[in-house]
């Protein structure tokens, strides 16, 4: 049977639902939950990652440290993992203490054409004898060959897999298809995939990567996550092993922590709003959705028009203050 | 480096030289080694030094090398050497070579993959351009005796599956397009390079093409396969099988990479290409089981989960050339060069 290993990212891309609100409460209960349900990695943190509390994306209510404490005190079985973006993280600052706390594993991401940005990052994590992942994000706006490029580089740095992130739920199922088949044919490491729902693609996508060769997929409780949430983690994984996949979850603990998660962590359960599908259609990360929103009140805008905008200039996590440069512009022209 | 490992190291070096005669051509001579301060020159440079301590060789040795304050740092016992000067420079930048040198062995060139993904512009600029330089310099010398240059058995480009020894006749080349093909093309390049300096100055010229090595020296944090099983190993494990565990290799210690170097230097005519490695070919799983064995306990290897059709890989050399030309042979099985490895890095 062929295996595939689940890796949960609730208690971090959820975190972009919650500005980043996340207590140490939630982290310990849905930790132990997940736990019970045999989920072999667990990702916790802020949305962007360790490092990244900021005014710019987002302060983090719970400093890493004392939310990867809660994490690592919870989990008995399952690995515990962060999600590092260099330029956020540092390797003295965030990497090492996480180490220290007891993380696992280690996400190295980046824009899907920057690979070179992680070698330091995924070389450090490995001297530790840890294991480090290459994520490239944002994957829909690079062609198949440039992320292979990447990838390539990722695993020459020592990462032990390779994530393709869809980042702003853009990918559709051909494209999937291509790039994991791609990376599988390529790479001697385990290829991923993280997949994000604002075009409804979120469990199609996240089976064509495990039929074109991915190992690790990523989902979340009840599609945690920014925008239109991730890839649903309760579904997700029934249906792989409907398909005859072996994930090692149990079924009903993992409905358990779904629920759980539903109570306790998510104030809104992340569906396909309009504005979700045109964020997807535009290519733009989901985390900006809120900003989007706001912003284009405050400017008397069509939030739809900004996001094509923002597609339009190719924008990626980190350049919150884009949409304000888009709003006004469209204000502007609006008022003449 | 503790005494435990210096001491390893000369016992390694007195048994490539039990009878050092045939090195003789180089007693009281002068020898210039690029990349000097890497994991090849840093062995070449035990070597002489073993040479001139043990068996009164007298040879002057220069290492040429970017950052000289590490080596100074990590091997004082070579750096403080008065029979050895330390040249820090960019082998792109040495414009002239001290005229009493005979002997030189261009070895400089990162091997570090994570380099070559990263900085390719640069791999290729050293490599290339740095060759260049170093033969510009060289026809200069009076009384220049023979150049080794180092070049790499990536050359070849991927083994054909169906073959399970590369020969120095096999007319590969790696994919020029891909952009993990910088080392290896510019490797070629270094090859053409110093045949055209061979033919068009009379340069004396031996060209080496290194696979895969282990034993002291190396930085097990190299990612490649069997440094980081016994990195993973000695810290307790599981040894993680990344890839293919069917996927072919072979090493060679270093004991007798320098013996082969020197031999080559000392012996080989103008224009003869050499593979430089073990012909035992093994599998990393086997590899992996080795590592195993050696350390105390109970180690797990434990490989990846890997849906796809299995993608092995084969990288090993024939020398039976070496033999034939040299008479060279391998002489520390995979077995005792894990093991020696190992007792290294375990020196207290």
């Amino acid at each position: 049977m062929k295996k595939i290993t689940i890796s949960d990212p609730t208690l971090r891309d959820g975190s972009h639902a919650i500005k980043h609100q996340l207590t140490v409460k939630q982290v310990s209960d849905y930790c132990a939950a997940i736990d019970k349900a045999g989920v072999p990695i667990v990702e916790v943190g802020h949305g962007n990652g360790i490092g990244a509390s900021s005014i710019q994306v987002g302060l983090s209510r719970e400093s890493d440290v004392k939310l990867l404490e809660a994490a690592r005190k919870h989990l008995t079985n399952a690995k515990l993992g962060v999600h590092c973006i260099p330029g956020f993280a540092t390797i003295k600052k965030h990497i090492k203490p996480a180490l220290d706390i007891g993380v696992d594993i280690v996400r190295c991401a980046c824009h899907c054409t920057e690979a070179d940005t992680t070698r330091n990052h995924i070389t450090f994590v490995r001297e530790q004898g840890k294991q480090a992942f290459g994520v490239l994000m944002m994957s829909h706006m690079a062609p198949a060959d440039v992320l292979v490029e990447e990838a390539m580089k990722m695993e020459s740095y020592g990462a032990e897999a390779v994530i393709i992130m869809d980042s702003a739920g853009a990918l559709l199922p051909d494209k999937v298809e291509t790039v994991i088949g791609r990376l599988c044919d390529t790479l001697n490491v385990q290829v991923g995939y993280h997949g994000h729902n604002n075009l409804g693609m979120g469990v199609g996508n996240s089976i064509v990567a495990a039929k074109a060769g991915a190992t690790i997929i990523d989902g979340t409780a009840r599609c945690f996550g920014a925008g239109a949430g991730n890839t649903q983690l309760e579904i997700l994984v029934p249906v792989l092993e409907k398909l005859g996949y072996e994930t090692g979850i149990d079924l009903y603990r993992l409905l358990d922590a779904a629920d759980l998660a539903e109570k306790e962590l998510v104030q809104s359960i992340p569906r396909v709003r309009s504005i979700s599908v045109v964020s997807g259609l535009a290519g733009v990360f989901s985390g900006f959705t809120s900003h989007v929103e706001r912003i284009s009140k405050q400017y008397g805008v069509d939030p739809r028009d900004v996001f094509f905008r923002l597609g339009k200039r190719g924008i990626v996590a980190g350049q919150e203050d884009m949409i304000i440069e888009e709003a006004y512009k469209l204000h502007q022209e609006k008022t003449g | 480096m503790n005494p435990g490992q210096l001491d390893i190291i000369r016992e390694d070096c007195d048994r490539i030289f039990a009878n050092p005669d045939r090195f003789s051509v180089l007693k009281n001579e002068s020898i210039l080694i690029t990349g000097g301060t890497g994991f090849m020159g840093s062995w070449l440079a035990e070597a002489v030094a073993c040479l001139n301590d043990s068996h009164h060789f007298g040879i002057k040795l220069t290492l040429v090398a970017r950052n000289i304050d590490r080596f100074r740092e990590k091997q004082a016992h070579l750096a403080s050497r008065k029979d050895f000067t330390l040249l820090e420079k960019n082998v792109c930048d040495l414009i002239d070579i001290p005229d009493d040198i005979s002997w030189i062995i261009h070895a400089a060139a990162t091997p570090d993959n994570r380099v070559h993904s990263s900085d390719p512009l640069q791999v290729i600029n050293t490599i290339t351009n740095g060759t260049m330089q170093v033969l510009g310099a060289s026809t200069r010398l009076s009384n220049l005796k023979k150049i080794v240059n180092i070049s790499s058995g990536w050359i070849y480009g991927s083994q054909p599956k169906e073959m399970l020894q590369l020969q120095e006749c096999h007319v590969g080349g790696p994919d020029s397009v891909s952009i993990a093909s910088a080392y290896a093309e510019a490797k070629r390049m270094g090859e053409t390079i110093c045949s055209v300096y061979k033919g068009q100055f009379r340069i004396p010229m031996v060209t080496l093409r290194p696979f895969a090595f282990i034993g002291p020296y190396q930085m097990i944090d190299k990612p490649w396969a069997i440094n980081n099983f016994i990195y993973d190993a000695i810290n307790g494990g599981p040894i993680k099988i990344l890839g293919d565990e069917n996927t072919i290799r072979s090493y060679m210690y270093p004991s007798d990479m320098v013996n082969w170097i020197l031999t080559a230097l000392c012996e080989g005519e103008s224009g003869l290409v050499l593979n430089l490695g073990s012909p035992e070919g093994c599998s990393l799983r086997a590899v992996a089981d080795i590592i195993c064995d050696c350390i105390p306990g109970e180690t797990v290897v434990i490989s990846q989960t890997l849906n796809r059709k299995p993608k092995y890989s084969i990288f090993v050399p024939d020398v039976s050339k070496a033999k034939e030309t040299l008479g060279l042979e391998l002489s520390v099985s995979l077995q005792d060069a894990i093991k020696r490895t190992i007792d290294w890095l375990r020196q207290p």
